[in-house]
């Protein structure tokens, strides 16, 4: 996980080529396979965009789309949660039905026709930052949930009634008492849920309803794809980062529940 | 005895579940005396812990205090704004729970814990909370203190963590200590260092301690004055030493002889029955269905907490006529 944060971060720089080079185009050395050419390490396409440099250049962009997804449904889900469970009576009831009609959208069409009415609206696809917002608008419910089964438990626990009782107010239990021991379960749903994101911007982007702008492994995936029979390496590698991203993700949030719980630290 | 430091009068706590409402607490009166140790019996479901939940203002939700006085030196709890109760609760009145291993808040260390609370009722800061920290330690005889206030609560033993509980419960320095079942959830060897050291602790500190238990062992080792209740009603009051030779309620009576006793050879009664539904509690008096002194009058009346001797007050229409010591005798 941690190398590819550091891609991410540095992954820009080691990038031999730079974004959608199409250099190799006008240098005969277009549709190399990998592994022949040290100048292209991992081959290059059928308009000579080096593969390796791509997957390197699409880091940063499925990242951001991953983390800032899942950090705009953490925000809503656990705020959300947290009056529906900490709050009581009509607007908690409000708040959990208007989650479970949420969570029974196909967020995927709705995705979909949004980058359709923004392909007739606007020329061009819609960039990483609007699929980014709409991801993690859509994808706070799961989270709310979790965040307020958490609440309801942790308030009827003995601790918190003892901090009530000697004198704790409601921000301190809130705060000191409830939320620090939400958090684990919480930040292992968000890691598994920048996985979930960055799947879906693949999807999204190997559907076409991408940016075509904007390096992403899903835009290399789509277009590996017309020629996977000759050109299996254009889709492969790409798909191979997905997978090990999204496998890394899932390690951390194991990792996290982990370290974050102090019965296991030392 | 001192003087009065807390009268709860005529307290109604009732539940407002789904199936109906609870009346968990149906008319209780008592009062603690400065500096004195009371124990608080009953069966699970008596009213024990709402009756302390009550009186500090924390009663969970569906929960309601209806009506009643808690008196603390003439003041009305019951009264106040939350923010005032807030301030009172650890300060005047402390609180022990009964399970260490949930009272605790695993994420923090045990010095967090103490300062924590030492600083919401004290203007001081870290470093002089963190002596203070120490001190609570020292002061519930815990070995090392400095070393445990940076532990974690799973890294102490059950009765350690009770022993940071009490700490944590003095750390405002109160005038009650509450003790809710304290050692219920501990090994029994360690139960009885709990009780000697709260037990201890009240005289050191000269506090009124609440014992609220279901053991009438722990009631004649630890307190001076009984509160009986009985679904939700206060059955008897009776100075500890008295209760045992001479109780005057038919419920205590059959609760002491369900208790071993060493020096005698009698075979342990249970008391027939279950504790009524407070949804529908038995009309009259509470205890009737399970009274073997039953008569129409109990079904009919709800008999007074009527005052009988010193110190003694007793909720039986039939007190007078049975002779429940030469009972216990047998």
């Amino acid at each position: 996980m941690g190398f590819f944060v550091f891609l991410m971060v540095f992954g820009f720089f080691l990038a031999p080529y730079p974004v959608r080079d199409f250099g190799c185009l006008y240098q005969g050395c277009t549709n190399l396979p990998p592994f022949t050419d040290w100048a292209h390490p991992l081959g290059t396409e059928n308009s000579g965009i080096d593969v390796y440099s791509e997957i390197l250049n699409g880091t940063p962009n499925d990242l951001f789309v991953g983390i800032g997804a899942t950090v705009i449904s953490v925000a809503i889900g656990v705020l959300v949660g947290a009056i529906a469970g900490y709050g009581r009576g009509f607007s908690s009831a409000i708040l959990l039905g208007f989650t479970q009609v949420f969570l029974t959208l196909p967020v995927l069409i709705i995705i979909l026709l949004f980058a359709r009415v923004f392909v007739l609206l606007v020329a061009g696809g819609f960039g990483l930052p609007l699929i980014t917002l709409i991801l993690g608008v859509f994808g706070w419910p799961t989270i709310a949930l979790v965040a307020r089964g958490e609440i309801l438990r942790i308030r009827e626990l003995e601790f918190v009634q003892a901090a009530r009782a000697l004198g704790a107010g409601n921000r301190r239990i809130l705060f000191r008492h409830i939320v620090p021991n939400m958090l684990s379960p919480i930040i292992v749903i968000s890691t598994l849920l920048i996985a979930g994101n960055i799947l879906t911007e693949v999807i999204i982007s190997f559907l076409g309803f991408g940016d075509p702008n904007t390096s992403t492994w899903g835009l290399l995936l789509q277009e590996g794809f017309a020629y996977i029979r000759t050109e299996w390496w254009v889709s492969l590698f790409p798909g191979l980062a997905v997978v090990f991203c999204v496998l890394g993700f899932n390690l951390m949030g194991d990792g996290l529940s982990d370290a974050l719980n102090p019965r296991l630290r030392e | 005895m001192g003087q009065e430091l807390l009268r709860v009068d005529d307290l109604h706590t009732f539940f407002f579940t789904e199936a109906g409402v609870v009346k968990a607490v149906d008319g209780v009166s008592f009062s603690l005396d400065e500096k004195e140790p009371l124990g608080l019996v009953g069966e699970s479901g008596s009213g024990k812990s709402v009756t302390a939940q009550s009186i500090l203002g924390i009663v969970p939700r569906p929960g309601k205090v209806l009506s009643g006085r808690v008196l603390l030196k003439g003041e009305d709890l019951l009264k106040k704004k939350d923010s005032d109760m807030r301030k009172l609760r650890g300060r005047k009145i402390g609180v022990v729970f009964q399970d260490p291993n949930s009272s605790l808040n695993p994420l923090f260390t045990v010095g967090k814990q103490l300062t924590d609370v030492v600083r919401t009722h004290f203007d001081i800061s870290k470093g002089q909370a963190f002596e203070k920290g120490v001190g609570l330690l020292k002061l519930v005889r815990i070995p090392e203190p400095e070393t445990r206030m940076t532990q974690y609560p799973h890294e102490l033993s059950g009765g350690m963590k009770q022993r940071v509980a009490i700490a944590r419960a003095l750390a405002g320095e109160p005038e009650i200590l509450i003790a809710d079942e304290p050692t219920t959830n501990l090994d029994v060897t360690i139960q009885a260092q709990v009780l000697e050291l709260l037990k201890s602790l009240q005289r050191e500190l000269n506090m009124a301690l609440m014992m609220i238990t279901h053991d009438m062992g722990i009631v004649a080792e630890m307190t001076e004055k009984v509160v009986v209740l009985y679904a939700g009603r206060v059955a008897e009051v009776s100075p500890t030493r008295e209760i045992f030779s001479s109780p005057k309620h038919p419920y205590t009576a059959a609760l002491l002889k369900a208790v071993p006793r060493i020096d005698k050879k009698a075979s342990l009664m249970s008391i027939p029955g279950n504790i009524p539904n407070l949804i529908e509690p038995p009309a009259g008096c509470r205890f009737h269905p399970r009274c073997k002194y039953m008569t129409q009058l109990c079904v009919d009346q709800i008999p007074p907490l009527e005052d009988i001797l010193e110190h003694r007050k007793v909720s039986c229409h039939h007190w007078k006529e049975l002779s429940l010591e030469s009972e216990m005798a047998a």
